[in-house]
């Protein structure tokens, strides 16, 4: 195997592993503001994609004004769902069990609604850049890999600007980090939940988008990669925005690796195996965020 | 009132099988007859998860691939070998039990989402499996024409026994001293452990139990069909469970007994909304979580307390509001 075969399954792997870090980077949001797994990233996912395929492929908008449009429409579902079903359970204290069962009618009725809207059929949309390959000397690239892996690197640039300098993404962390004394600050927490929410529901359509010309969209692929989402999540460690994103990196390079050199039928297989490793071995992660346990 | 005292030695439990036991006898149509089993089938899953998540407290999604691995188990038994069915019906309950081993061992240490995760991943791995065997397995187009126990009718008496045995088992389970490890578990591992009770075990023991009744499902779910394919065993099969287990009221035996045939047959009896019917019943069960504070059978229970004439202690128990996270 010659250097540009390894590196163009290592562009591959990259891109898949940069989809799964932002829906990873919003399970991870989700779970440091309010301490719930939201299982139904993955189909929100797969209906940032169908949306953007309504917007872009049906209604031919351009491509930048369709993609703002679905983020936009797609974080204002996720602030509908915390302001008027997560956020009243927690505040009720509700079984944490219970809510994570919420969390997965939510996949019910988001899978089934997509069918619905949009029937069974595997549906795709490309990137302006085309679906032609782009020859690099020997390498020879999908030119919407290339495109993905500059919006996702723009993105998690502009995600740590975000919390490391803005007054919100401050309040965010300190939610995250002590929730008793950010309200005692000032924080309305109910305000940021609602915002995590519609942050983290963003960047699934975002992921879902960037999917779309890799994998058509069905609409029962969420669950499978909201699995590999969580995978990152938990070999990232849990809570931490590096880890989340080294998480999906490894989930996604190691993935494609794993099919091209030995078979590509069992890299689900693989992957989930890593995962149960890392829950056997190091179930922190390898950033492993502050995770305060009794004892 | 001496009338309900009765009642109240037969239990609801009772009462409930006793209605399952005439309802076929009133000669239903076949096809709410098939819901009937399917409910009954369901049953057996359910129970499977009281014990594992209403008595020991470990939520799991892993369920539809234990359904999985007892229903191929029987087909590949029966099909491929050529294993008389009953043997079948005691054997593949037995491998699902040590296969849920491999489940177990990994879930030791982990609680909440984390469990979720890694029975979500086990599920799948079986799935998988199953999908890409195909000269064992049949793959996916499946695999055909499976021996059975019985049909109709005498199938149907044959599980409501089963069934009613591990009904009664899992109600006097959970007050034996076994029972009351895992609720001591469920509700404060460390606790428990500090009290004695080898809290490994007890959990692998869970584990083990709830997979055999999984397992035996699956082999009535192969005897039902007749046919297999691993479309039938996904993670929707698996979060519809949990959800009836929770509506039932997670450690009520008699409830969720009832609430698997309230979910199995709600779908069904969406049916004249064709299409979009699994949204509706997605909808009502959005709304049945979402009040489930409400919904909860302590609350019906302190609403007849207060319909009662007799004055209850003044300062009744405060609700533990506000305790959770933000």
């Amino acid at each position: 195997m010659g250097f540009d075969t390894i590196l163009q399954i290592l562009i591959q792997g990259l891109n898949m592993g940069l989809i799964y870090a932002l829906a990873a980077l919003g399970i991870s949001l989700i779970w440091n503001a309010t301490g719930l797994f939201n299982f139904a990233q993955g189909d929100l996912l797969t209906m940032g994609g169908f949306v953007m395929l309504s917007m872009f492929a049906k209604w031919s908008l351009p491509y930048p004004l369709a993609f703002l449009l679905t983020v936009v429409v797609m974080g204002l579902v996720g602030y509908l769902l915390s302001q008027g079903f997560f956020y009243p359970m927690f505040s009720q204290g509700v079984h944490p069990d219970i809510i994570i069962i919420g969390t997965i009618s939510l996949i019910v009725l988001l899978q089934n609604g997509i069918l619905l809207t949009w029937g069974p059929h595997p549906q795709r949309f490309s990137t302006p850049l085309g679906d032609s390959p782009v020859h690099f000397g020997k390498i020879i690239v999908m030119p919407y890999y290339l495109w993905n892996i500059a919006i996702a690197v723009v993105l998690v640039i502009a995600l740590q600007m975000f919390f490391k300098k803005s007054i919100v993404g401050i309040a965010m962390r300190a939610v995250a980090q002590r929730p008793v004394a950010a309200s005692l600050m000032g924080v309305r927490t109910n305000q940021l939940v609602a915002l995590t929410f519609l942050l983290a529901t963003g960047l699934a359509a975002v992921a879902g988008i960037l999917i779309a010309p890799i994998i058509p969209l069905t609409p029962e692929m969420g669950s499978i990669v909201a699995l590999k989402a969580f995978a990152a999540v938990l070999i990232g460690g849990l809570g931490s925005f590096a880890g989340a994103l080294l998480g999906g990196v490894i989930i996604g390079v190691a993935e494609v690796v794993f099919a091209t050199v030995v078979v590509p039928t069992y890299k689900d297989v693989f992957i989930f195996l890593i995962l149960i490793a890392f829950l056997l071995f190091r179930p922190r992660g390898i950033f492993s965020s502050e995770i305060s346990e009794k004892v | 009132m001496a009338r309900l005292a009765f009642l109240k030695r037969i239990g609801a439990t009772q009462v409930i099988f006793l209605i399952l036991l005439l309802i076929p006898l009133s000669g239903i149509p076949s096809y709410q007859f098939y819901i009937l089993e399917r409910g009954l089938q369901n049953v057996l899953v359910v129970l499977s998860l009281v014990i594992l998540l209403g008595f020991t407290g470990q939520l799991s999604l892993g369920q539809a691939g234990l359904v999985a691995v007892g229903a191929y188990s029987y087909g590949i038994l029966c099909v491929n070998f050529g294993v008389s069915p009953w043997i079948g019906l005691v054997v593949a309950p037995l491998i699902t039990g040590l296969v849920s081993l491999a489940l177990g061992f990994p879930s030791f240490k982990l609680t909440g989402p984390f469990l979720v995760v890694n029975t979500i991943a086990f599920s799948e791995i079986v799935r998988i499996l199953i999908l890409n065997n195909e000269k064992i397995t049949g793959g996916p187009f499946g695999l055909n024409s499976i021996p059975t126990i019985a049909t109709g009718l005498p199938l149907y008496y044959f599980m409501l026994v089963i069934a009613y045995l591990a009904a009664v088992g899992t109600l006097r389970l959970g007050r034996s001293h076994i029972g009351l490890a895992f609720k001591a578990i469920r509700e404060d591992e460390i606790a428990a452990e500090s009290m004695g009770v080898h809290v490994r075990n007890f959990k692998l023991l869970a584990f083990v139990i709830s997979s055999v009744l999984a397992g035996i499902s699956g082999v009535f779910f192969a005897n039902m069909a007749g046919y297999l394919n691993p479309d039938s065993f996904t993670f929707n099969e698996s979060s519809t469970y949990l959800l009836m287990v929770v509506l039932g009221g997670m450690s009520n035996v008699a409830g969720s007994i009832l609430s698997s045939f309230a979910v199995t047959s709600l779908p069904e009896a969406l049916r004249f909304m064709a299409r979009s019917r699994m949204v509706v019943y997605a909808i009502i069960l959005l709304v049945m979580v979402r009040y489930s504070k409400v919904l909860e059978i302590e609350n019906f229970k302190r609403l007849f307390r207060r319909l009662r004439p007799i004055p209850t202690a003044p300062g009744s128990p405060a609700a533990d509001h506000a305790k959770g996270k933000p």
